[in-house]
């Protein structure tokens, strides 16, 4: 059985990877994908904690996790799809509308 | 010994996963590259007796939200991002800064034991394997997390209406 500390160091690492991604891509769909590892990053941590401090807490929280990524990722495709409707790009720096 | 070697085997196959989805530059590659890392938190998540949980990964997150995405991807046919020069001069650079400074902030908070403290929950593996995973996972959501489940309930139907009002096509 790998320590805690093992499960901690790998979830923190899928975190860093998500954020990474988020400001380093610049397609609004693998943003989405990126926000996607970042919170299952999230859940891994949940889990192990769950695991050694004998408590369902953090299962019950990743299941919870699950329906907002659900909800997360229609909404965000369905704007996804509105925006290549306007713009034939999902380019993010193309998205400037409101700016100056 | 070989629970232990399974860890680091999914570990591996998680993290390789984690940068291919960063690193590839077509987003098809990138979708697949999450499935695998999703494959991967399932068996992780076996291997921390969250039976339940395991197999929620596999139907919903990697096959039922990842189809979503492939649909997508494959519906808009976008190319490979173009090599045109970045609007934000060094946002590579940022991005490595960024991603090096949540790490460490995550890594020191992780490891200081201050948050294995409090006192230990009622459902120890041995109990919850005894009793069945997705009981005990039924029984807690129709008792004690009733509310946030009917929360859950209201957020995927405002979800399934929100997605249709915006993806519809409009007629004039």
């Amino acid at each position: 059985m790998a320590p805690l500390e093992h499960y901690l160091i790998l979830s923190a690492v899928l975190f860093s990877l998500g954020v990474v991604g988020v400001v380093v891509r610049r397609n609004a769909i693998v943003v989405i994908l990126c926000i996607e590892l970042m919170m299952n990053g999230a859940n891994l941590a949940f889990v192990a904690y769950g695991r050694y401090l004998d408590s369902m807490a953090g299962q019950m929280i990743v299941f919870f996790v699950m329906a907002v990524a659900a909800a997360e990722a229609a909404i965000g495709l369905a704007i996804v799809v509105l925006i290549y409707r306007n713009r034939e790009s999902t380019d993010l720096d193309e998205i400037n509308l409101l700016k100056l | 010994m070989a629970s232990s070697l399974f860890f680091y085997f999914l570990a591996v196959v998680t993290t390789v996963g984690a940068i291919a989805v960063v690193a590839f530059p077509s987003p098809l590659y990138s979708v697949l590259a999450l499935i695998l890392t999703f494959l991967g938190l399932a068996g992780l998540y076996l291997s921390l007796h969250a039976q339940f949980v395991a197999i929620v990964q596999v139907i919903i997150y990697a096959s039922a939200i990842m189809m979503l995405f492939l649909f997508v991807v494959m519906l808009i046919n976008l190319g490979r991002e173009e090599k045109r020069e970045l609007q934000l001069p060094g946002q590579k650079l940022l991005g490595a800064i960024a991603g090096l400074a949540v790490f460490s902030v995550l890594l020191k908070i992780f490891l200081s034991t201050s948050l294995m403290t409090g006192k230990k929950g009622s459902f120890p593996p041995e109990r919850v394997d005894e009793l069945g995973n997705t009981q005990v996972i039924g029984n807690l959501l129709l008792t004690d997390y009733v509310l946030p489940f009917q929360a859950m309930g209201v957020l995927l139907f405002v979800g399934i209406v929100g997605a249709v009002v915006l993806a519809r096509r409009r007629s004039r």
